[in-house]
């Protein structure tokens, strides 16, 4: 059935009406092209807002500190709740808490060969760069030893790294000494940067820090948790740490703040609805366009067929089974959908590679002052191609069909006398 | 070869048209018969629904010992491409095909082989002098060309019948001559051949010769088409 002749039979009828053919291949090609620039827009969209998360561990929480809305226990409303040792060690003894991180926070002034900078320091535990994402250009960042030894380290942002290498001549920052409040500090890494404006951003171990300025009480604890999956799971365990935060620190357990808990897994889950729910409208939007380019062949080919009625009764009278009619049509259509349809899809898939390159080489898309990605590789995966061939075929199939089973219904005698 | 019984026919358009009111008729094997009648006799109606190329209301048809009835397309395909050749006034030739690929489509249907179908399209072609024009289109033909290649379309899956309508008509006196000549000789190779034709001159040339009107078969004349001096203008 579909050998050479088959095939012959069908490039031959494209041929002979050249523009018409691609007049209609077109509004195919333009469908997928932009059914495929939608999809990749979408999915850049959506790497770009999940990069900025994609490097951080998903199961972990902060909690920061608040001040209190209602009275309780004698307390007065608007107590500020201060987290302190007690804290870790109530968080440590919850099976579900694999490591609590305080964090110490210090503004201050960085000075190195004479050149300040306006700095902003965060005493963390080694765990805290994979808990935020944080990225290392270059040496490295607080490891257990600094922590045990107190050691003074410093990891230092990228802008602050350039800055004083631009106005040191110096070619690398790492292992020099500079001053941060007046104390002297080893340069040991240099990370992306992180921080917002014009101030830098620093890393020490949250032990040095602590030691230095007799740090008991926090604003903020960062910690990772195990076994917690679903959204479900999240939002009861961080009811029960509220409250027994709430029991510990004699606040009310109706409070509403007192205490902020943020779990990472449910901010990153909502966002992932979000965008599967983008998703969902644009392939809305990219079917309905493709639609329009099935709608545009399946008349092109009732035309067609309207105007082979002849030569199609001559073929039923020399012996053509229905079949064979109606199998032609339909290859017809599929092939005109498949051949375009494809044209689009290389084209869209090759237009996003483009800008993906472009993006990449520019950094466009990636807002570095702020350390933000809004757009990031923003191309299809293969498993979308092999969806849109999927789409194209069956389009193309139900684009021929009506036509053809039309050809195929009419009785040969009137067929050939069709004028 | 044809046997029909009390055939019916009628068009159910905006006035419903009875065109057959009862046709019966019987056709040898090897017969040559044609049919005449004045437009709207029905002759064509009839041929087609010899051809399988129509269907009928009412009576039975046997098409070589078969009863042709509310056959499926997939059978009456096969009837039409294994038993009948078709010969029309319009020459019905696929216009983008070569005079070759014309005459080898009813062989492509039969599922014959590239290059089987394309000798055996020569061969034909050759037999009606048209071997120089295999490669032309047929708007390159002239008419009696034209005429020639379905023929050898006609011929080419050797059909016990041959059916024509008006095979002549579209052709000058000359050219209708030499048709009706190569009619003639192939109904002479045993194969049953019906024309359905208007002129008195192209129906002297047949063996039997079936009147009708308004759609009755008004009587069948015999005829010694071998009296006619067919070298002559027969219009």
């Amino acid at each position: 059935m579909f050998n050479r002749d088959f095939w012959s039979e069908i490039f031959m009828a494209l041929r002979r009406n050249k523009l018409r053919t691609i007049l209609t291949g077109f509004a195919i090609s333009w469908g997928i092209f932009m059914l495929i620039i939608l999809l990749s827009a979408g999915n850049g969209l959506k790497n770009g807002v999940t990069s900025n998360f994609a490097d951080r561990i998903k199961n972990t929480y902060t909690i920061w500190s608040s001040s209190t809305e209602l009275p309780y226990k004698g307390h007065k409303a608007g107590r500020f709740i201060m987290l302190s040792n007690k804290d870790i060690q109530l968080l440590e003894s919850l099976y579900q808490v694999d490591e609590v991180s305080p964090v110490v926070s210090k503004g201050g002034t960085l000075i190195f060969s004479e050149k300040s900078r306006s700095i902003y320091i965060e005493g963390v535990k080694p765990i805290y760069k994979n808990i935020e994402g944080i990225k290392i250009l270059e040496g490295r960042f607080i490891n257990e030893r600094d922590m045990k030894t107190k050691s003074k380290v410093v990891i230092i942002d990228e802008n602050t790294n350039k800055e004083f290498l631009r106005t040191t001549g110096e070619t690398s920052m790492i292992g020099k000494t500079v001053y941060i409040n007046g104390l002297s500090f080893t340069v040991v890494g240099v990370c992306k940067a992180n921080a917002w404006g014009e101030r830098g951003m620093g890393y020490a171990p949250y032990s040095t820090l602590q030691a230095i300025y007799n740090v008991n009480e926090y604003y903020q604890l960062i910690f990772t948790t195990k076994g917690l999956d679903t959204k479900e799971e999240n939002e009861a365990f961080a009811k029960e740490v509220r409250k027994k935060l709430a029991a510990l620190h004699e606040f009310s357990p109706d409070e509403q703040r007192g205490v902020w808990i943020e779990s990472q897994m449910v901010n990153s889950l909502e966002t992932m609805r979000i965008f599967n729910t983008i998703s969902i409208f644009i392939w809305v939007i990219g079917i309905a366009m493709l639609i329009s380019g099935v709608v545009g062949v399946s008349n092109i080919m009732r035309i067609t067929v309207k105007e082979r009625t002849n030569e199609i009764g001559i073929r039923k009278a020399l012996g053509a089974k229905p079949r064979s009619i109606l199998l032609s049509i339909v290859m017809e259509s599929l092939v005109i959908t498949t051949i375009f349809g494809y044209i689009g899809m290389i084209c869209g898939v090759g237009v996003m590679e483009i800008v993906n390159m472009v993006m990449e080489a520019s950094g466009a898309g990636t807002n570095s002052e702020m350390g933000m990605s809004v757009f990031v590789n923003p191309t299809v995966d293969i498993q979308i191609v092999v969806m849109a061939t999927v789409v194209l075929i069956v389009s193309g199939v139900a684009a021929g069909f009506a036509p053809a089973w039309k050809s195929v219904k009419v009785k040969p005698i009137e067929a050939m006398n069709y004028r | 070869m044809i046997k029909l019984e009390n055939i019916n026919k009628t068009y159910f358009g905006a006035q419903p048209l009875h065109v057959l009111k009862g046709i019966n008729l019987n056709v040898e094997e090897g017969e040559l018969v044609s049919i005449m009648g004045a437009s709207g006799s029905g002759k064509s109606t009839l041929l087609n629904i010899i051809g399988i190329l129509d269907n009928y209301d009412e009576g039975d048809y046997y098409l070589a010992g078969k009863l042709v009835k509310n056959l499926s397309e997939n059978q009456a395909a096969e009837f039409r491409n294994k038993l009948i050749g078709f010969i029309f006034q319009s020459f019905n030739l696929i216009p983008f095909k070569t005079a070759l690929e014309n005459v080898a489509l009813p062989l492509f249907y039969q599922g014959v082989g590239r290059k089987k179908r394309n000798a055996m399209a020569m061969e034909y072609l050759e037999r009606f002098g048209l071997k120089g024009w295999a490669e032309h289109y047929p708007n390159e033909l002239s008419g009696g060309q034209k005429q020639r290649v379905s023929i050898a379309r006609a011929l080419v899956t050797s059909p016990k019948l041959i059916l024509a309508d008006e095979p002549t008509g579209a052709l000058d006196s000359k050219t209708s001559a030499e048709v009706m000549q190569i009619l003639r000789e192939v109904n002479a190779t045993g194969i049953t051949m019906v024309i359905v034709t208007h002129e008195r001159g192209i129906a002297n040339l047949t063996r039997k010769i079936v009147h009708l009107k308004d759609g009755l078969i008004e009587s069948i004349e015999e005829n010694d088409p071998d009296k006619m001096d067919f070298t002559k203008e027969i219009k």
